[in-house]
């Protein structure tokens, strides 16, 4: 009795281990790890790790290549995230109505999410090359001077940007799909019978009714934003003169490249710090603003 | 909206016959400069079909540095992580939403606490960790550190949800194991978000970068992001070999387009269900 008691109190254990023990692993353990980390001061190669207390915070936020890095960020996240919504949901607007080979526009506009980012990138600095790339090309045909894409730190981020755009833009499109068709037609109907103009529905009902999608776009490519790489490393490495480099590029080259172990531990920990701002401010928007239906 | 229904199919099937064009074009630069001679590709203003199509681009490209093995890694590593996140996060969804325990509440807890930390943040502590299990430079070390998604658990967990408790209880009754339950009841119920799944995490796999970069340095074991990235600045040179560069790059791309040519009523399904399980 007490014996089949114990085996079926292990049961949940047993099946939430295979996930839990990686979970832990990989995830938990390297997380307190990093807060640990960011208190020290190594450089990888030594046995001995410093313990410096809050000196590596004291460093980071009184230096001005973090204050760079974040203001690279920020713009790499609103340059990103607003486009991407606003351009899909321009295009799901337009192509929610009966359209003849909306199937195939849709799978020729979501292709780019698919491929991977390094290969689509590679493609993308041969159309930037700056004398016979297809950018310039088109520039010079449309009668404007030739820009240094990825070479001049005025340009290098919209660069960056337009890759980043044109990669997720026909995602957020099926995702504002998805919501307007399930955008009741009987609402949008009583309001035409009240009288209410195609902006007024616009505003009034299809927008408060599609904020869910709109909030869960927002947090999703705020967060891939963040995390952006491989688009940055391909194209710019961060350059020319720092005009790309967010704060997880810099965390990857104080990490792997200059081997300042406690300073790049203090960016991600910042960075996981904005990320969770970002996820408990969503949380709370959601619960008071966003309609379910 | 009137205003849009106002502009009329014609026009509508225009600009959208424009943008698919502009969103697509890309790839068929990809492809074309595959195509061209080196000389042919620096000319200006460039020819938007080559003069003379060099399809052996494709085979000098794939000789020069080992695609095959790269591609091959992906894939492997890829179907790994996909059998095991099913594997672990069924359980996992499975004790969340039919079982009792004292931990639930804690694990489930975590679990949400992991979907709000970017997973980037951890890779240099993740790397120390790898590297105490010996297991930096391993096809164990790649699938491991990748087997178990917070997204995963969200997805089932919220599959698992919709299924009524009565197909569970009916089991139960049966005396049926939550083992059988699981694989014989819930998961066939459920086998659109598994399938959903598999081919997010798939894609999503074959693409990784960063953090296969980072714990493999052994050539042998470069999945196919980082072997095209190391052709492109080291055989490639930067410029003196742009079409296999090209070339490259259209095969590597070409069994995901594949895939989602195959898969695509699937792929744009996982939209619908990403948007609800965010909801939960």
């Amino acid at each position: 009795m007490t014996r089949s008691k114990v085996i079926n109190g292990l049961k949940p254990v047993l099946f939430t281990l295979p996930a839990m023990i990686p979970f832990i692993l990989f995830w938990l353990a390297p997380l307190l790890y990093v807060l640990y980390l960011s208190l020290t001061e190594w450089d990888f190669m030594s046995p001995d790790k410093t313990f410096v207390g809050l000196q590596n915070y004291a460093d980071l936020f009184s230096n001005p290549a973090f204050y760079k890095a974040l203001r690279v960020t920020v713009l790499f996240c609103a340059g990103s995230v607003l486009p991407v919504i606003s351009i899909g949901l321009g295009l799901a607007l337009l192509m929610n109505r009966k359209l003849g080979g909306s199937a195939l526009y849709q799978a020729l506009l979501f292709s780019p999410w698919v491929t991977p980012t390094v290969a689509v990138s590679i493609v993308w600095s041969w159309i930037y090359e700056p004398d016979v790339g297809l950018a310039n090309t088109v520039l010079n045909f449309l009668g404007l001077e030739p820009i240094g894409w990825l070479q001049d730190p005025k340009w290098a981020l919209t660069g960056v940007l337009l890759v980043t755009i044109w990669k997720s833009v026909g995602w957020a499109m099926i995702f504002y799909l998805v919501a307007l068709r399930n955008v009741p037609s009987d609402l949008l109907e009583a309001g035409e019978l009240d009288g209410a103009s195609a902006l007024q529905k616009f505003f009034r009902i299809t927008l408060p009714l599609i904020s869910p999608t709109t909030l869960f776009l927002f947090v999703v490519q705020i967060i891939q934003a963040l995390q952006a790489y491989d688009q940055i490393n391909v194209l710019t490495q961060g350059g020319p003169s720092g005009s790309t480099r967010t704060l997880l590029y810099l965390y990857y080259q104080s990490a792997f490249e200059s081997f300042q172990i406690g300073e790049a531990s203090t960016v991600a920990v910042v960075l996981v710090f904005i990320c969770m701002l970002l996820s408990v401010f969503s949380l709370g928007v959601s619960k008071r603003t966003t309609h379910y239906q | 909206m009137r205003i849009f229904t106002r502009l009329g199919q014609p026009v509508r099937q225009l600009f959208f016959a424009v943008i698919a064009l502009l969103m697509a074009f890309p790839f068929y630069w990809m492809v074309t400069s595959a195509l061209k001679t080196n000389d042919e590709i620096w000319r200006s203003p460039p020819t938007l079909w080559p003069e003379v199509p060099l399809w052996g681009n494709f085979a000098a490209a794939w000789n020069e540095a080992p695609f095959a093995r790269y591609m091959g890694n992906s894939i492997f590593v890829a179907t790994a992580i996909v059998v095991l996140q099913v594997i672990n996060s069924g359980m996992m969804a499975y004790a969340l939403t039919h079982m009792k325990f004292r931990l639930k509440g804690v694990f489930a807890g975590v679990i949400l606490f992991g979907y709000m930390v970017p997973a980037t943040a951890v890779y240099l502590p993740g790397y120390l960790v790898l590297s105490e299990l010996h297991l930096l430079n391993s096809y164990g070390g790649l699938i491991l550190s990748n087997c178990v998604s917070v997204f995963a658990i969200f997805l089932v967990r919220q599959a698992f949800l919709q299924v009524s408790h009565e197909l569970v209880e009916a089991g139960e009754v049966d005396g049926a194991s939550h083992m059988r339950i699981l694989w014989t009841v819930l998961v066939p119920v459920t086998r659109s978000s598994f399938a959903v799944l598999a081919l997010i995490t798939f894609i999503e796999q074959y693409n990784n970068y960063f953090w296969p970069m980072l714990i493999t340095k052994d050539p042998g074991l470069q999945l196919v992001s980082a072997g095209l990235r190391s052709f492109f600045v080291e055989g490639g040179a930067y410029g003196l070999k742009w079409p296999l560069i090209m070339a490259a790059s259209s095969f590597t791309i070409a069994p995901l387009l594949l895939v989602f040519l195959l898969a695509q009523k699937t792929i744009m399904q996982s939209v619908n269900m990403t948007a609800g399980s965010s909801k939960g």
